[in-house]
């Protein structure tokens, strides 16, 4: 927050950007930093996501859980709950059993933005204020395969979905702070050690994890293995409870409580009186406990057997938590929560239940009664044309037009191709596209504001985007011009006359880049000139280039530049025109940031300060910030663009198919909520790959 | 952080709760690439494929050596012409219908309705070729399943009610195209699964899970709008059984 604030003044104070630099870093000082914490913050991590190591294991039993919590992690909103302010993005895992499951995947979204968020802290907090840092900020970040900009932003894009909803983690440990008093938790908080005296007739000792069993994941399942069953005694319960059952009873004898005992084999819920049930169990066995949040039963497992189910009288209501209990000294039992492999097969059990409710959702077919190919056939034609594939389209209307003669009198009006009127706009659309993903917003900007002028004026945050991506683009082309000069490997053989008429002709095909570097600097010329000289805040006011918007004259012109220019390359060229290039760039930046120096948009501060934060950097594509460059940031501005197009002709900015897929994850959100069937589907992973 | 992120688009007073669930769900338009792709080429439209995967820059499949014999063969069986349809699905592998009996049956099954269709279309038309086919072709399978001697049994009523302008439901699905598109499409299934590839387009089963999760949603009193229209006009009614003329529709070109 700090960090951006300082961009916006950058953004829109400065006059230069040689200033920017320090005013950036100094930016990093957080407001709330305090000394108090640091050590936590500054230990170096070496842990991959599912090892823990003996050290760091050490360090967060010694810091405990109950302790306050430091006021960074506070920053992170609910966060905090599923933050333990040790670091435990190290112990972060996902069981077998929930891999590639929707809520499986919102949790690993969560963590992967806490531990950016983390980072981002952790940098400032370890570059040197004042001392000029793409080094050390970065060498901080090295360590991140992805890149950790990327994802806070990404992260930071979609803000409402993390903060409206908080995603419920699974149990990982034994809490320290909800337990009998005389039960000791070890090993990282999943070995539970009763330490106190024997317990008379009806009274145990008991913990509960750290978090519910989730009703998002549809089951549930843990095991723990009896390490030591104390002296003579075998009193041990394993199940589940609610919050708030009393804990020095054993499991299974409390409302809201169920257990399976190992003393007798018998199962208890909620009352003393227990109904028989499978084997007793002692030291060594495994016990396995499992909810299913869809038919609201439980069940165990011995040593990787099914004990058939144990429950069927759950409360949709109520959380559960993992429980354990025991009554005689030194009894011990350690939990796997999917941190190891299980003994029983859990995964096929959900597996089957996946396979159950696809079948079902197949089977659905049956009562449906419109014609599902018709249907099909109509939403994939409107999906090309609204996107315009133009070619795609037609070919489509065609051979399902083939295909309805065969069927011979069936008048099917789905496969009727929409007009010529439409084919221009589609043609249109489909250029400005081409040209966005190419990286040449001038020519897309000029498309746009000769076919649909409206548009820009109407939405200024797409022209301002593609202002910014432009500035982007030059950035690149300046850091691609560098990265020949010192790249260590000579300047690519200057392409002859031919090659580089070809070259250029087809320059909108993104492969040719490096040799027609030359071409876009031409071009970057030409087009700025006019900005210089005409642009006057308004793009629209622009009188939209006079000469002929056919590509292939255009293309003539770029020619002519790109020859000039090859005449005498040399290295001196290179670097003169490695000066000229950013020289103009900058130039280009100072326009941008004038023209919207007022805008008071937090999107737009933040867009100014991500984009203005890449000219500090010698070696863009060497640092953080280097995700900014990727040409696949070109895609988003291009769809919207292009929705912002249809909107203006009166359409909807997405294809019904889209539509109707935003509408299933949504309806399959719902009927996850509470554990129902939706939990076993991750649409994306099942439906659409 | 969550404090300068945190901006609730601002909705309109009349919009559901659950449309403002729907709109923020962010679809990648690879994903939707993808799908589109995986039916042009299961279903077999080969010129929509190549074109699309130009024009989207993506991959065409690389199994799609079957797709141009898939073509001809769907349009055999709409045409109704089952004879070149079987020699050309035994061409690919007589596997396929060997193993399948019931797909084999359904086939001979649409040969007899067309059979019977023609000799019924004219005054002079013979019933011969008929009978012969449907005791040496059809008679022998259907007296290894009840199934099959139901559907022979009713496809040979037709013999006397055709020509009619007033079927029975049940003589009617007959003789509509449809029929000839659900066999097509099965016999497609069968030689795409031969292949070791998914047999099914993932668009229809992406459909129906579309359909099953609103029934099942309603089921559950989730709170829904009372129509969830995509805005499909031609399939618009369909989909939601009891629309009607909600203002929420989207606009469609």
């Amino acid at each position: 927050m700090s960090r951006r604030s300082s961009y916006a003044q950058v953004a829109s104070g400065g006059n230069s950007h040689t200033n920017s630099v320090p005013a950036r870093l100094g930016g990093f000082s957080h407001p709330s930093s305090s000394g108090a914490h640091s050590h936590a913050i500054a230990h170096p991590r070496h842990h991959s996501r599912t090892h823990d190591d003996g050290q760091h294991n050490a360090m967060s039993t010694s810091l405990g859980r109950s302790g306050p919590l430091p006021s960074y992690s506070s920053q992170f909103g609910y966060l905090k709950d599923y933050t333990r302010h040790d670091g435990s993005e190290s112990t972060f895992f996902v069981p077998s059993y929930l891999r590639g499951s929707k809520h499986a995947e919102k949790l690993e979204e969560v963590h992967r933005a806490r531990m950016a968020a983390q980072r981002e802290y952790r940098s400032a907090h370890s570059s040197n204020a004042g001392s000029l840092s793409t080094s050390s900020s970065s060498a901080n970040l090295y360590k991140m395969p992805s890149s950790h900009r990327g994802m806070t932003h990404e992260i930071v894009e979609r803000p409402p979905a993390l903060a409206e909803e908080p995603i419920a983690p699974w149990p990982t440990r034994w809490n320290e702070t909800d337990k009998f008093p005389q039960m000791e938790v070890e090993e990282n908080g999943r070995l539970a050690k009763f330490a106190g005296a024997q317990k008379s007739h009806d009274e145990a000792a008991s913990i509960r994890a750290d978090y519910p069993m989730p009703r998002q994941c549809g089951i549930y399942y843990y095991e723990v293995t009896v390490v030591s069953k104390g002296k003579d005694g075998r009193m041990i319960g394993v199940g589940f409870s609610g919050p708030k059952v009393s804990l020095n009873r054993i499991p299974g004898w409390e409302p809201d409580s169920y257990a399976y005992h190992g003393d007798d084999g018998q199962c208890f819920s909620n009352t003393t009186s227990g109904k028989p049930y499978g084997p007793k169990f002692g030291t060594l066995d495994v016990i396995g406990c499992g909810i299913n949040f869809r038919t609201n039963t439980a069940f165990f497992t011995k040593n990787g057997h099914y004990l058939d189910t144990a429950f069927r009288d759950l409360k949709p209501g109520v959380q559960y938590y993992p429980t354990v209990g025991m009554k005689k000294q030194n009894e011990m039992l350690k939990a796997n929560f999917g941190q190891e492999p299980f003994a029983f097969d859990i995964d096929k059990m959900v597996q089957d239940e996946k396979a159950a409710i696809q079948a079902e959702i197949t089977r659905f077919k049956e009562s449906v009664t419109f014609n599902e190919s018709d249907m099909i056939q109509s939403l994939v034609a409107q999906y090309l044309a609204h996107d315009g594939y133009v070619e795609s389209a037609r070919a489509f209307a065609e051979e399902t037009s083939a295909e309805s003669r065969a069927l011979a009198n069936e008048g099917s009006a789905s496969s009727a191709y929409i007009g010529t009127e439409e084919d221009i706009h589609a043609i249109n659309r489909q250029k400005i596209r081409a040209a966005i993903l190419d990286g040449d917003i001038d020519k897309a900007l000029k498309h746009t504001n000769t076919h649909y002028a409206n548009v820009l004026r109407d939405n200024e945050n797409i022209y301002f985007k593609l202002r910014c991506r432009k500035f982007i683009e030059m950035i690149r082309q300046c850091s691609e011009l560098n990265a020949q000069r010192y790249g260590g490997n000579s300047i690519p053989t200057p392409p002859s006359k031919r090659s580089t008429t070809t070259a250029i002709h087809t320059n909108n095909s993104t492969a040719t880049k490096r040799s027609s570097t030359a071409t876009e600097e031409y071009d970057f010329e030409m087009e700025l000139d006019e900005q210089l000289g005409v642009h006057n805040g308004a793009p629209w006011d622009t009188p939209a280039d006079e000469e002929d918007e056919d590509d292939d004259e255009e293309d003539e012109d770029e020619e002519d530049g790109a020859d000039r220019e090859e005449e005498d390359d040399d290295e001196d060229e290179t670097e003169a025109q490695a000066r000229e290039m950013t020289a103009r760039m900058l130039q280009y930046g100072m326009e941008l940031r004038s023209e919207f120096a007022n805008d008071q948009r937090r999107e737009v501060k933040k867009a100014l300060e991500d984009t203005f934060a890449l000219v500090a950097y010698e070696n863009v594509r060497e640092s953080s910030l280097a995700p900014l460059l990727d040409p696949a940031g070109r895609v988003p501005v291009a769809e919207e663009l292009n929705g912002a197009i249809l909107v203006s002709l009166g359409k909807s900015s997405s294809a019904v198919l889209e539509r109707l897929v935003q509408q299933t994850e949504a309806l399959v959100n719902e009927l996850a909520e509470d554990g129902g069937s939706g939990a076993f589907i991750n649409v994306r992973r099942d439906f659409l790959q | 952080m969550s404090s300068s992120t945190v901006s609730v688009s601002v909705a309109t007073p009349t919009q559901h709760s659950f449309q403002r669930k729907v709109d923020e769900i962010k679809v990648s338009k690879s994903d939707i690439n993808f799908v589109i792709m995986d039916y042009l080429v299961s279903e077999g439209y080969p010129r929509a494929a190549e074109n699309f995967a130009k024009e989207a820059n993506i991959q065409l499949p690389l199994e799609e050596e079957s797709i141009q014999t898939r073509v001809e063969i769907r349009g055999a069986i709409h045409a109704g012409d089952i004879d070149t349809a079987i020699n050309k699905i035994n061409d690919l592998n007589p596997q396929i219908l060997d193993t399948d009996p019931a797909l084999h049956f359904a086939l001979l099954r649409v040969q007899l309705i067309e059979l019977i269709r023609n000799c019924t279309s004219s005054a002079t038309g013979d019933i011969t070729p008929v009978l012969n086919f449907a005791s040496s072709q059809l008679a022998p399978r259907a007296a290894t399943n009840p199934e099959f001697l139901k559907d022979l049994e009713l496809a040979m009523t037709l013999l006397i009610f055709l020509p009619s302008e007033k079927l029975e439901p049940e003589l009617e699905e007959l003789i509509k195209p449809s029929l000839r598109r659900e066999v097509a499409s099965k016999v497609s299934e069968a030689i795409l699964t031969s292949m070791g590839t998914r047999g099914e387009a993932r668009m229809r089963q992406l459909i129906r899970l579309r359909l099953w999760a609103e029934a099942k949603a309603r089921e559950a009193e989730k709170e829904l709008p009372p129509t969830l229209p995509l805005g499909l006009q031609t399939a618009d009614d369909a989909i939601t059984s009891h629309a009607n003329g909600n203002g929420e529709d989207i606009m469609v070109q």
